[in-house]
């Protein structure tokens, strides 16, 4: 049965209220106060590390957000650690929790279509973390200007608008995942769980599993130097599945303007250059487009898995 | 005054103990308390000079002191003549800076006089023999001086070149070794200065010291060396450079002149795009820099060639790569494309690029950007928008239900 309209009428409405619930949810102070903790403490430490090594650096507040003090890690690899978690807390009973609540149907009784909860479910959520990104990139720079007695240069502002504009990007992949589980699985908690497993192994085991893999698929030959580049290569390939790892890749390149390459170098490569120049910041973006624009597409298409499922539920009173 | 009396024989007394020939001067002098402590006191009127034979240079000023004693117990009025004197000689007696006929001496005073007097270059190598002569109401004295006026032609100051020519290079310094000689009778203090042709710098240096000097004092009748460095303009053509030196300390002067032959050589001079040394180049693709070759040297640069040193997998071409000659101040467009390797990675490279010419180089150090080729980026958009159609389809397919 066809009908009149857009089917995303409606969905402005679902984000801003869904955005309004999470805000005011007990579970999105938790877990933002954790991340909040953990950067501040993470930022403070680079600040002290920054005062004692640092003399002169033409890209300062950039390395307030890679700068590592033990025994903290740095506030980019703490942000690619946490925002997952982020994003899952949001998401995972964003669809089977309406139907733990029977609420589902009363929402469809309102007039819009199906298609706006979803799209509302995620657009609040995203609207949700870009907020809560961009409070905590505005406190890093103010924490930094107030520590470091220095304004950010344009190059430092145009970096840490893109590594913010790619976190938003990563964030979404983690949301669109948890939202499909929610939207798979019928509980809440087993939804949760799926969505921190992947989360966990993502995070912590594929850099154990990807070396083991890709000595099976590509085995090295002693008698073949170039089994060894196929074999990193592989590794590296398989190692890329994974949305942390792009985004690793991704903040490095951004947040360190030296670094040329994420793949490997051959010295060859590397004759005649002058290491340490910085690339100019779209060079750096242009390198590391490819880890975005997947970034990208794994959200949107997790997104759309979850839609398709989502429209061919049975939805009871 | 009976007891002032006791009182100056008290003290004398006094000295006597304390020192004996102390208390002998005082008990015999008797005119003047300012009089001399000498035992022997000349007794007289008499005109004396502590030069009456001397050698005196032609042209020059010479001044003669004189003085006259009174120690007689009378003031002597003396009308003063000076004989002997050659018509086309000019001389003047002076006392206290006035010229004076006669002079007036207190009894145990002393005048001081002066005789200047100038003798011609014409009567070099004679004697003369002067006499002054003082009369008095009692009579007259007479000083006679005898002048020989000194048979050498003084010039003042000979500057003596050891070698007159030099020569070098527009880029070399050229360094000269001079000695000059003060031939004077007085010390003098040469100022020191040279003619050079516009655009050359001279700077003089005492002996082999390090220290640039304007100036140099010559003791009379000895000599110094003198080192002066010019350094030619460096656009400075081939040929001969004549350079006019000259010292001068009041009125003596004394110059040389020396040659300075350039052998002109030529300098290349390589220069980027609007003078920049720095371009950005997409990895794998050819990009070409307008570079200009200049020839600011003092010839022409014969068998012109143009190199390149960058990474491996680079390719640096020139057009025109060799040109057989270029003229005196001529430049040249050479186009410069540099192909970055196919996997070369962005970032900051130098490539090398020399000018080479019989007897110079110039090697210009090129920074060139690899910006990566912007095909991935195009290759990514396409990944998002698959995704975005998927999504699209998803929505058509499913949508509004």
């Amino acid at each position: 049965m066809k009908r009149e309209g857009s089917p995303l009428k409606g969905v402005g409405t679902i984000a801003i209220k869904e955005a309004a619930d999470h805000m005011t949810s007990a579970r999105m102070h938790l877990i933002m106060l954790l991340v909040l903790l953990t950067a501040a403490g993470s930022v403070w430490a680079a600040i002290g590390q920054i005062r004692v090594t640092t003399a002169e650096d033409p890209f300062l507040f950039l390395k307030l957000l890679t700068t590592a003090r033990d025994p903290l890690p740095s506030f980019a690899s703490f942000l690619g650690f946490l925002l997952p978690l982020v994003a899952i807390a949001l998401g995972f009973d964003g669809i089977n929790g309406e139907f733990g609540k029977r609420t589902m149907s009363r929402i469809l009784a309102q007039p819009i279509y199906r298609d706006a909860v979803l799209f509302g479910k995620f657009f609040g959520g995203m609207l949700v973390l870009a907020i809560a990104l961009l409070t905590l990139w505005l406190l890093m720079v103010g924490l930094g200007i107030l520590m470091l007695g220095l304004p950010p240069s344009g190059a430092d502002v145009g970096r840490g608008l893109a590594y913010l504009a790619v976190t938003l990007v990563y964030t979404g992949v983690w949301l669109a995942l948890a939202l499909a589980f929610s939207t798979v699985i019928k509980t809440p908690a087993t939804s949760a769980l799926a969505a921190l497993s992947v989360w966990l192994v993502f995070s912590i085991f594929w850099s154990m599993i990807t070396p083991f893999a890709a000595s099976v698929i590509s085995p090295l030959d002693p008698t073949n130097p170039m089994t060894v580049l196929s074999q990193f290569e592989t590794q590296q390939a398989l190692a890329r599945i994974s949305p942390s790892v792009l985004y690793g890749e991704i903040s490095q390149m951004l947040l360190d303007p030296a670094s040329r390459s994420v793949g490997p170098v051959f010295m060859s490569q590397m004759q005649g250059a002058l290491v340490g120049a910085p690339l100019p910041t779209l060079q750096s973006i242009l390198i590391i487009w490819p880890q975005i624009s997947g970034l990208f597409a794994a959200m949107v298409l997790l997104f759309t898995g979850a839609y398709v499922v989502f429209q061919r539920q049975e939805v009871r009173a | 005054m009976t007891q002032r009396t006791k009182l100056i024989w008290g003290a004398a007394l006094a000295c006597a103990l304390l020192a004996g020939p102390a208390a002998y001067a005082q008990t015999t002098t008797t005119s003047s308390m300012s009089a001399s402590a000498e035992t022997m006191q000349a007794h007289g009127y008499w005109l004396t000079t502590p030069s009456p034979d001397l050698t005196v240079p032609a042209g020059k000023d010479v001044t003669i002191p004189l003085t006259i004693n009174n120690e007689t117990g009378t003031t002597h009025l003396a009308a003063l003549t000076l004989t002997g004197v050659p018509d086309d000689w000019t001389y003047s007696l002076k006392a206290n800076g006035f010229e004076v006929q006669s002079a007036m001496t207190a009894p145990g005073e002393k005048v001081d006089l002066k005789l200047d007097f100038t003798a011609p270059t014409s009567a070099a190598g004679k004697s003369f023999p002067l006499q002054l002569t003082a009369k008095y109401d009692g009579g007259q004295i007479n000083l006679p001086i005898n002048v020989t006026v000194a048979n050498i032609s003084d010039t003042g100051a000979t500057l003596e070149p050891e070698l007159p020519g030099l020569r070098g290079t527009a880029t070399s310094k050229f360094s000269f070794k001079l000695k000059l000689t003060n031939n004077g009778y007085e010390d003098a203090m040469f100022n020191l200065g040279a003619d050079v042709p516009d655009g050359f710098n001279v700077t003089f240096k005492k002996g082999y010291g390090s220290e640039e000097i304007t100036g140099l004092p010559v003791k009379a009748g000895t000599s110094e060396n003198i080192t002066m460095e010019v350094t030619p303009a460096h656009n400075a053509e081939a040929g001969d450079y004549p350079v006019h030196v000259a010292t001068l300390a009041g009125d003596v002067t004394a110059s040389a002149d020396l040659v300075m032959e350039i052998t002109g050589t030529p300098s290349l001079s390589l220069s980027g795009p609007q003078g920049r040394l720095s371009g950005s180049a997409v990895a794998g693709e050819a990009k070409t820099f307008p570079f200009t070759l200049e020839n600011s040297g003092g010839a022409p640069a014969a068998n012109v060639k143009l190199t390149a040193t960058a990474p491996t997998g680079w390719k640096v071409d020139f057009q025109p790569s060799s040109m057989a000659s270029l003229p005196v101040g001529a430049s040249q467009d050479v186009v410069v494309s540099i192909t970055p390797s196919e996997k070369g990675i962005a970032g900051d490279y130098m490539v090398s690029l020399r000018a080479s010419a019989d007897g110079d180089s110039t090697t210009a150090s090129f920074r060139t950007t690899v910006e990566t080729s912007t095909m991935w980026g195009i290759v990514g958009l396409g990944v998002i928008a698959v995704a975005v159609i998927v999504l699209v389809l998803a929505v058509l397919r499913y949508g509004r239900r």
